[in-house]
């Protein structure tokens, strides 16, 4: 299933609203696979770095809205960290739009669905991760 | 009353906002706690809400892990769908009998998959939760988080066709089901039954009901939801189009004596917020809010009224308009006269009547069932100085039943209640309450892993799109997996038997269950596997159904292949997952409350009517605070009384101890360990206390402006209070002006209690002397709630109002000794000049000056304005993000003497849930540090919002961050923080996390 | 390869078990546990397991300290790389730092896919080539810049002086838009595999630009290239670092320096330093520098003490230890101190950022100083 996208959804307000989308039975494309994590502040750069080494095509990070963290601030972290994350990418020559940050909230299911629809039409037009499917041989 | 006669058991009657918190304060400190709720769930009207203010957080997303706690609480049972029918005995001892209406549905058996609500063919009822802007089936679970998660049958309707018994495979239909009684037997009654919503249709001129595009504010909220009916497109009801202008109707139904003549308390604010969701939707929608007086009085809610206008170009138009009427079925034309007295006719697209609040209309019938007295207004009868008691002993009231309120004031009151039924019950805490017992644990570090995958069809929900015997062949092949299995449904009785004994069986040590979502379903699984001897943490699940089976009906295949990647990931994860420890810490039974004011004493006395000893350390030689010098109230009864009687109290009681002319010097420790250094007259000495509470209080300002402290003849309302009790009042001629030092650029905010006073002090010197001429120059008049009917009493004793504009202050001068006053009254517009013998200024409500000093030893934040802040300002009113530490009264904003003692009381109530307990038990999931690869660099200290990570000196010029497990919240931030890999989240590390990437990927 | 080959190929077996390696280590003297002797020791009596499983393979900073003053020639740095690299094999890592973001990178750079957009610190004023006889190699540069920059280190500074000196001196160095990370990192944690790629496409894309001398302002890069790419690709240039360059061109007499009154002191990076014996060139050219001090830290030469860590692991509360007490030694020299290394400016920057008190010097690298020394000082 090409593209394939990795979502990092947070605990609380995100993967709460990927719950909602599908309570709500929302359709959206079968491109991605959420890993959780309690907060958006959780996810390191090596992630990102890491999912497009093994070959995945795009990443999504998703948390509360701003003001909204569980955490008080995390989600102000992972903005902090996606821009440095973007910043290697650009050196690195990946397309920026392989890499997306959105705040849904657990009442945004639409959103969620929505995102998902226009981060796999975006990553189609901007084609496969370069770097194929690598081979990592550092765990 | 005798203590052997006591339960330990409360009743909580009312599943909205208040209902929830009281149950779960009471349920966290020791008590059984029945929560009734007449609707099929819990919720209230929270649930309703798009956003809430002052933040504008989404109010489902914070309000729901609240529902699913009540939800999971072991000691809370959630009778739904009910009624209380009858209530006998008295305080410590009733007997309740409840009737449990019929769901058609057997609870036990349902598990909330849906198959049934598209399998009824009658789809065509008003939605209830949706303001009937949508229709439901009649079958329906009523809203996406509703707790519990179970269907709702709607008999009225039903032809019997039997298509839900057919498909439902759980067997969980029936249609034959009876009205059950059941009685129960409890301590205390809590009474937090919400309010109605005021129905406009009953004033004729605005048109509701008759316009499709005049509507409720709480429709609405419904219409700009994200889960709404029109999915959050701002689609006016005629025409599904887009508005262009939205006008706001405020007081409808509300300070309006041929309805409801008290003010409602909250529409200001919420208007506020719609008008601001709008804006935020599309800016360039007119907005236009049609008010009397602007009542932003709460926390942050004037700065929020402010941005309004600044920020989003919200409009605001001082009147009351006259009628709505509808020109050519497209526009709504309001008409009213504006403030230069010229009669206006204004366009608008849609119109929102912010409709007041009004008490439940079964609440006639339930008063006289709990024998309470109904005020004047149909609100429980309270007083002043006992906001949450009502005329019988041992029933509380709290939320919007007790008087109209807001979220936060809410949740304050319902703490506030929780702590009265708490005191009441103290001897018996502990008695009713279940605590699960389980085997040991099975050591399982240093085996390999053995991983069971438990695969569900949910019905037909899964199974139905994704080839479940495919994924199970799958499964079997995937590295260290041992055994794989198929279920129905894997949350029923039976499969977690089966998971049980598959453990046994085939030695397995993790477990893995594919099916719906671990955020309503994980706290079941641990539990079944912790029972077959597997520590919790070696539990994994798969989303397959919400975000995968449910989101890709159409793409089996495709669908089937994300399946068995989600299987692979969480496998992948499973296998490194490590057994964890719950963290205990041992608590020190006693409280320290910082301040000697009435918020202080009262949360003094509360702690030890509980049975707990309290340290109470007040700055000044004497305790008493603000209210010695407060010598009457509206209701009658002297504050000054009230707080001589709190300080015999206090004094005399043995488990207060207090410390006056006390300063503190050093706060060390955390929750439940607390260390207190505290310095009496030079004597330091260590505290040691399980909690702290801030009660600081605060003072008055004293103003620069209008001569004052230049001419004795002006005053603040404190020193003209202080006149009027020593009878040495001599004048004629009273001005009062309002705002001095509030709602200005330097203090923003509403210091909140200045209007009361003004009133109550102006009608004081009316009834001393009734001759005298008072005048009150003012901006808004803000008397919420039912401290209206002062307001209007004022008027009619002759009190006289002039309204002066922000931008022409009144101009006070001293013209050869006599004092001026020019107003422009903004009503006439015409200056006016008067010559009073007294000028009383309504100085503001400033914070503590030793607050910032207090904020930095505690390690809490302060706002710029010096009050505290809050972990949350609508759902944590009383708590700090830091575990242990509350706050209440003067320290969290400026606030009228009830709110304070609701806010003591719940200050109490959050504390007793820690000293109630013999430790305090944290999330296993947290973090850790490796103190050889620590460099001391204090990233994570700095990141870290709940002070759980700490630099300390282990060894001479060496710093480690060390960590309070049970302040973690494991959001893991701090680790990315980190740059040498030092910190690690358990349950979420990196190698976990990158093991999930790899095997989407796949790579192993 | 097993640890029996291993310690015949490093010729382990000599050893007396003397103790020097420990006495001289930097890490031993400050972690207790930490051995060369006892390592090499497990090796001989083949407890092989423990040896691999052991964290503290990772903790050696390979600076060739004890392998200098071996009396049985015992390499030990070799024995480590060659350790880790078995380890590796076995499922066995270091910490890494960052959260493992630049082991992600390297291996990223292996990939032959990869098209990199990695000039764009090239401003208008810096001139370069795509082709041409000097090759200037930028190493990780433009990667430290992004991570980097909030501990106050602009890694691209190094970079921009390089190539502002070599146009000064009338050389438009070829700076490669695709160039890859040299890899010292992956071979020195012994992920070989991705190493060779690495390796071979550099070499690969220097061949391209018809580059017959190779200027290096990273000693790790200079080191890998100059002995490490030879066991992989063969290679038909010259290798040169900045410092002996411009130690040629001063004696050429086509450098012009400007005075600059300032005291320094000088780190000898490991690499360059006691790994190729380059000590002189680096003083030689900061002595040319009119009204400059250089001043020695008490341990300097073959005798200096490394930044503290290396290959992005292991960077604990002993390497902390190192930092502190080489910027108290670098304090009482100078209140600057000159690296020829970008990565002992990282890392004893992250140092001084710490709470811990530590001593506060400023942290210049080499080619900034020169550059600025020319007066091609401050304009990007």
């Amino acid at each position: 299933m090409d593209p394939k996208i990795v979502a990092f959804c947070c605990n609380w307000c995100s993967y709460a609203g990927a719950d909602l989308a599908g309570v709500s039975r929302m359709q959206y494309p079968p491109n991605v696979r959420i890993i959780k994590v309690m907060c958006s502040g959780r996810v390191e750069p090596s992630f990102i770095l890491r999912a497009f080494e093994v070959g995945i095509d795009g990443v999504l990070i998703t948390g509360c809205h701003i003001g909204d963290c569980h955490y008080v601030s995390g989600n102000l972290r992972a903005e902090d960290r996606v821009k440095m994350a973007k910043e290697l990418m650009k050196t690195l020559g990946l397309e920026e739009q392989r890499l997306r940050l959105e705040w849904i909230s657990a009442s945004e299911g639409e959103k969620f669905a929505s995102v998902i629809k226009e981060f796999v039409e975006d990553l189609k037009s901007v084609g496969p991760n370069p770097l194929g499917k690598g081979e990592a041989s550092c765990p | 009353m005798q203590a052997s006669k006591k339960v330990g058991a409360v009743i909580v009657v009312g599943g909205g906002i208040s209902g929830i918190q009281a149950s779960l304060d009471l349920a966290d400190s020791g008590f059984k706690v029945y929560l009734l709720e007449k609707s099929p769930s819990i919720g209230g009207v929270m649930a309703q809400l798009d956003k809430t203010f002052p933040t504008g957080d989404c109010s489902i997303c914070i309000l729901s892990p609240k529902l699913v706690d009540v939800g999971t609480h072991p000691n809370i049972e959630l009778i739904t769908n009910a009624d209380l029918t009858e209530v006998s005995g008295n305080a410590g001892d009733f007997r309740v009998k409840i009737l449990k209406k019929p769901r058609y549905v057997d609870e036990e058996k349902c598990t909330g998959c849906g198959d049934c609500v598209s399998a009824c063919p009658y789809i065509n009822l008003p939605d209830e939760f949706d303001m009937a802007l949508r229709s439901r089936g009649n079958i329906f679970i009523p809203f996406l988080q509703a707790v519990p998660r179970v269907v709702m049958v709607d008999r009225e309707h039903c032809v019997k066709c039997g298509n839900c018994q057919v498909i439902c495979d759980a067997g969980a239909i029936d249609l034959y089901q009876k009205p059950e009684e059941i009685e129960i037997h409890v301590g205390a009654i809590i009474v937090a039954c919400g309010f109605d919503s005021f129905d406009p249709s009953g004033i004729k001129e605005y048109g509701y009901g008759r316009y499709k595009n005049v509507i409720t504010a709480l429709e609405y909220e419904r219409l700009v939801c994200a889960s709404g009916p029109t999915g959050g497109h701002l689609d006016r009801p005629s025409d599904k189009k887009t508005p262009n202008s939205i006008a706001f109707i405020q007081c409808v139904g509300s300070r309006d004596v041929n309805h409801n003549p008290y003010c409602s308390s909250v529409c200001c604010t919420y208007a506020v917020k719609e008008a601001i969701m709008t804006k935020e939707h599309d800016p360039a929608i007119d907005v236009n809010i049609f008010y009397m007086d602007m009542r932003t009085h709460g926390k942050g809610f004037e700065e929020y009224y402010n941005r309004a206008k600044e920020e989003y170009g919200v409009r605001f138009t001082r009147c009351r308009p006259s009628s709505v009427e509808e020109i050519d079925s497209r526009k709504m034309l309001i008409k009213y006269e504006n403030e230069d007295g010229k009669l206006m006719g204004d366009e608008f697209d849609l119109v929102v009547l912010s409709v007041g609040l009004k008490p439940p209309k079964e609440v006639k019938e339930l008063s006289e069932k709990l024998g309470i007295d109904l005020n004047r207004y149909g609100f429980c009868s309270t007083s002043e100085y006992s906001p949450v008691e009502t005329s019988k002993q041992g029933i509380y009231v709290c939320g919007a039943f007790a008087s109209p309120k807001d979220i936060p004031e809410s949740v304050a009151q319902a703490s506030g209640a929780a702590s009265k039924a708490s005191s009441l019950l103290s001897s018996e805490r502990g008695t009713l309450v279940v605590e699960k017992s389980y085997p040991p644990e099975k050591d399982v570090v240093g085996e390999d892993p053995r991983v069971g995958v438990f695969i569900c069809n949910c019905g037909v929900n899964i199974g139905g799109v994704v080839d479940i015997p495919e994924v199970v062949e799958y499964a079997k092949s995937l590295l260290n997996v041992a055994y794989v299995e198929e279920d129905t449904y894997t949350c029923s009785r039976d499969a977690q038997d089966r998971i049980k004994g598959a453990i046994e069986e085939h030695d397995l040590n993790r477990v893995v269950v594919a099916s719906c979502t671990p955020r309503t379903h994980e706290p079941l699984f641990r539990s079944t596997i912790r029972e077959a001897g597997l520590n919790p943490y070696l539990f994994e699940m798969a989303n397959i159904r919400d975000q995968c089976s449910w989101v890709h009906l159409h793409e089996k295949a495709e669908a089937t292949e994300k399946t068995k990647d989600l299987i692979k990931m969480i496998v992948a994860k499973a296998r490194l997952l490590e057994p964890l420890e719950r963290i205990f810490v041992e608590v020190t039974h006693s409280g320290l409350v910082i301040g000697g004011g009435i918020a202080g004493m009262t949360v003094a006395l509360e702690l030890a009517n509980q049975g707990y000893e309290v340290h109470l350390i007040e700055k000044e030689k004497e305790l008493g605070g603000n209210l010695r010098r407060l010598y009457y109230s509206l209701s009658g009864v002297s504050p000054r009384e009230h707080v001589n009687k709190l300080i015999d109290a206090v004094t005399k009681n043995s488990k207060i101890h207090v410390y006056t002319g006390t300063n503190i010097v050093d706060v060390g420790g955390y929750v439940g360990n607390f260390i207190v250094k505290i310095d009496q007259d030079g004597d330091e000495k260590d505290l040691a206390s399980g909690v702290i509470v801030i009660a600081t209080g605060g003072v008055e300002y004293k103003p620069e402006e209008y001569l004052y402290s230049e001419d004795d003849r002006v005053l603040t309302q404190l020193e003209l209070e202080e006149k009027l009790a020593n009878n040495e009042l001599n004048a004629k001629t009273i001005v009062m002006i309002q705002c001095v030092g509030s709602r200005n650029e330097e203090r923003p905010y509403c210091s909140r209690v200045c209007c009361y006073d003004a009133i109550k002090n102006a009608l004081k010197i009316k009834e001393k002397s009734p001759d005298a001429n008072v005048y009150v120059l003012y901006r808004d008049i803000r008397t919420p709630g039912f401290t209206e009917d002062y307001y209007r009493k004022a008027r009619d004793e002759g009190i006289l109002f002039l309204r002066y504009d922000e931008k022409e202050k009144p101009e006070v001068t001293l013209d050869d000794g006599i004092l001026k006053v020019l107003v422009v009254d903004r009503t006439l517009g015409r200056e006016f000049l008067i010559k009073p013998d007294l000028l009383v200024l309504s100085a503001a409500v400033l914070s503590h000056p030793g607050n910032k000093e207090l904020s930095e030893m505690l390690k809490v934040p302060l706002r710029e304005d010096g009050f505290f802040l809050e972990a949350h300002v609508k759902l944590r009113p009383i708590d700090f993000s830091n575990d242990g530490i509350f706050l209440c009264g003067l320290a969290h904003s400026p606030k009228s003497i009830d709110e304070t003692l609701s806010q003591a009381s719940a200050a109490a109530s959050r504390a007793v849930k820690i000293l109630s307990k013999d430790r305090v038990e944290a999330e296993g999931a947290v973090i850790s540090v490796d103190e050889i690869l620590c460099r001391g660099c204090g990233r994570c200290e700095e990141v870290c919002e709940y002070n759980a990570l700490e630099l300390k000196e282990i060894e001479p010029g060496r710093l480690v961050a060390q960590v309070k497990k049970v302040l973690c919240k494991g959001c893991g931030t701090c680790s990315v923080a980190c740059p040498s890999g030092a910190i690690t989240l358990k349950h979420f590390t990196d190698k976990q996390i990158i093991a999930m990437i790899d095997a989407m990927a796949g790579i192993f | 390869m097993s640890l029996e080959n291993i310690v015949n190929e490093t010729k382990a077996y000599y050893c007396l078990e003397c103790g020097k390696c420990t006495g001289s280590c930097p890490i031993s003297r400050v972690n207790k546990g930490y051995s060369p002797r006892l390592t090499v020791e497990k090796a001989l009596l083949g407890f092989d397991k423990e040896l691999l499983a052991d964290g503290g393979i990772w903790s050696c900073m390979t600076c060739n300290l004890c392998k200098d003053r071996c009396p049985s020639n015992v390499d030990y740095t070799k024995f480590i790389r060659y350790a880790r690299a078995e380890a590796l094999k076995t499922g066995y890592t270091g910490n890494c730092t960052h959260g493992g973001v630049l082991s992600s990178l390297m291996r990223i750079m292996g990939n032959p896919n990869l098209k990199q957009d990695r000039l764009g610190w090239v401003s208008d004023n810096l001139k370069i080539s795509e082709k041409g006889d000097i090759l200037y190699f930028t190493g990780c540069l433009p990667y430290f810049e992004t991570l980097f920059k909030d501990i106050g280190v602009n890694s691209l500074d190094i970079a921009r002086s390089t190539v502002k000196i070599l146009n000064r001196i009338g050389i438009k160095p070829v700076v490669m838009p695709d160039e890859r990370c040299c890899g010292h990192d992956l071979f020195w944690t012994g992920d070989l595999e991705n190493f060779e790629k690495i390796a071979k496409l550099n070499v690969g894309l220097i061949r391209g630009t018809g580059a017959k001398k190779v200027i290096f302002s990273c000693p790790e890069c200079y080191r890998t290239f100059k002995q490490d790419y030879s066991e992989y690709v063969d290679m038909d240039f010259e290798l040169v670092h900045i410092s002996e360059f411009l130690a040629e061109k001063i004696d050429e007499g086509k450098i012009d320096f400007g005075s600059l009154e300032e005291d320094v002191t000088y780190q000898d990076p490991c690499r360059l330093g006691r790994h190729l014996g380059v000590y002189d060139p680096p003083r030689k050219v900061i002595s040319s520098i009119q009204g400059i001090g250089l001043i020695e830290m008490e341990h300097s030469r073959e005798r200096s003490i490394c930044c503290g860590t290396s290959t992005w692991t292991n960077c604990d509360r002993f390497s902390e230890q190192i930092q502190k007490e080489r910027l108290k030694e670098a304090k009482a020299a100078a209140d600057t101190l000159i690296t020829a290394c970008p990565k002992c400016q990282i890392h004893l920057s992250c140092a001084m950022k710490s709470k811990t008190p530590i001593d506060e010097v400023k942290i210049k690298d080499f080619s900034v100083l020169v550059a600025s020394a020319m007066g091609l000082g401050d304009d990007p």
